[in-house]
């Protein structure tokens, strides 16, 4: 129960960080960080999938109406939550469909490889998906793909900074 | 039957995935197309109003620099009004009996520059207040000062970086105006320690006063440009002293929160002092 309240008020305090500070950043004049994934990541994957996705999209959709970019945001982030279980099976070296508590970015749990691994990978799905879906072309494609870059340095960087400060208490219930 | 339920519970998270994703596709198609806004109107309806008040809050700090542009603003508009004009006669169009409006040519007569009030008195019998311009600045003696709302008062003294301010507030401050629509001149006093009533004298008991009427300067005094506010009638009584009104005036200026003043500069104001001069030593 302590659990769930402490993942509510990390979701409440990202995204009002996101919507009121990070959106409103434009480094270099194309660098804008994702901050409110680390909501996203920090999710227990114990959770049923279909909440998890739900999840996702509600998040992506809160960002999405204060960007005014409606269904960039839900799209990309209902989608990083389908993919975030197979990332983990990925990163943990085996096919054990089980998964625990300490499946997530937490440092101290797993070392900063596994961490920061996790983070840019979940980061370039996400910002791929959504820049591509908000720029709706190809052209000028030399620009999008320096954008998505951009983007994902940032965003990993801005997340890893927050995680690290912050670690997030995981209590080992097993 | 079994098998079909069993499917569904198996799959159920992919239907969800699929519902959602589709979704997101639908509702980035419809902010896309540019004929139908339906969607992103109720959207903002409910954003929109956070993303305000946000914007405000932001915009709170922001306050000093774009004041400071509005008074540039009001002082580049203010100084195109025609009450900062003398029409002169041009002798050379005269000649050519050209229509008034081409045969005249504008002078300006006023020039304004703007300060802050950095202190200021409005609960004493002598009030002043200093204003963080001074000669440096270009400020001189004799210089009318204005609030965004109507005359404040005059530059009496003048250091290299402030200059002190006699307000309407003071015994001595005497203004010449005219309370329209009767066109009646009289002149602006301050008496009973009040920072918002002053009191306008000389005005014959005949003329036709009521209570609202606009008290403006007439631009006698070579001080003040003429048609600046200065109050509103309060209160209009038969006073002692048979042949005059005494009435009582609204002052325009709120002394309480004053803090833009505006500075009027009289260009010609040596020139016209050296006439008055000469006229008293007769």
């Amino acid at each position: 129960m302590n659990n769930v309240i402490a993942n509510i008020l990390r979701f409440l305090v990202l995204l009002v960080a996101q919507v009121a500070i990070c959106q409103h950043v434009s480094l270099f004049g194309y660098m804008t960080p994702a901050l409110f994934l680390l909501a996203l990541f920090l999710l227990p994957l114990e959770l049923p999938l279909s909440l998890q996705y739900l999840i996702g999209f509600a998040t992506g959709f809160v960002v999405d109406a204060f960007a005014h970019t409606l269904g960039v945001a839900s799209f990309s982030c209902t989608l990083m939550m389908f993919l975030r279980p197979y990332i983990v099976r990925l990163l943990n070296g085996n096919n054990n469909n089980k998964f625990e508590n300490i499946d997530r970015p937490v440092p101290g749990v797993k070392d900063f490889r596994w961490v920061f691994l996790y983070t840019l990978i979940l980061t370039s799905i996400y910002q791929v998906v959504s820049v591509l879906l908000e720029t709706m072309s190809f052209r000028n494609f030399g620009h999008t793909l320096l954008v998505i870059l951009g983007n994902i340095v940032l965003s990993v960087f801005v997340i890893l900074c927050i995680e690290y400060i912050f670690h997030p208490r995981v209590k080992n219930e097993s | 039957m079994n098998n079909l339920i069993e499917f569904f519970k198996k799959a159920f998270h992919i239907i969800v995935l699929a519902v959602l994703l589709i979704l997101s596709i639908v509702m980035l198609g419809k902010s896309l197309a540019f004929n139908d806004y339906r969607l992103s109107r109720a959207v903002q309806s409910i954003v929109g109003p956070i993303q305000k008040s946000g914007a405000g809050m932001i915009h709170r700090f922001r306050l000093g620099p774009e004041n400071e542009a509005l008074v540039q603003q009001n002082i580049e508009l203010m100084r195109e009004h025609e009450n900062m004009f003398i029409e002169k006669e041009d002798t050379i169009l005269t000649e050519m009996s050209l229509p008034d409006s081409i045969n005249s040519r504008q002078v300006r007569l006023y020039d304004y520059t703007y300060a802050h009030v950095i202190f200021r008195t409005v609960d004493r019998s002598f009030n002043y207040m200093i204003v963080d311009k001074g000669s440096n600045d270009g400020i001189t003696r004799d210089m009318a000062v204005l609030s965004p709302s109507g005359v404040a008062g005059v530059v009496t003294d003048v250091s290299p970086n402030f200059a002190t301010v006699r307000p309407i507030l003071h015994p001595e401050s005497r203004i010449s105006a005219v309370v329209t629509p009767a066109n009646q001149n009289g002149t602006v006093i301050w008496e009973d320690n009040n920072p918002e009533v002053a009191y306008l004298e000389a005005i014959p008991q005949h003329s036709e006063i009521n209570i609202g009427d606009s008290v403006f300067t007439n631009g006698y005094s070579n001080i003040f440009p003429k048609g600046l506010l200065i109050g509103t009638v309060k209160e209009v009584q038969v006073g002692n002293n048979a042949s005059f009104l005494t009435i009582k005036v609204n002052l325009a200026t709120h002394y309480m929160d004053i803090y833009t003043v505006y500075l009027v500069e009289n260009l010609f104001k040596s020139e016209l002092d050296t006439l008055k001069a000469n006229f008293k030593h007769e």
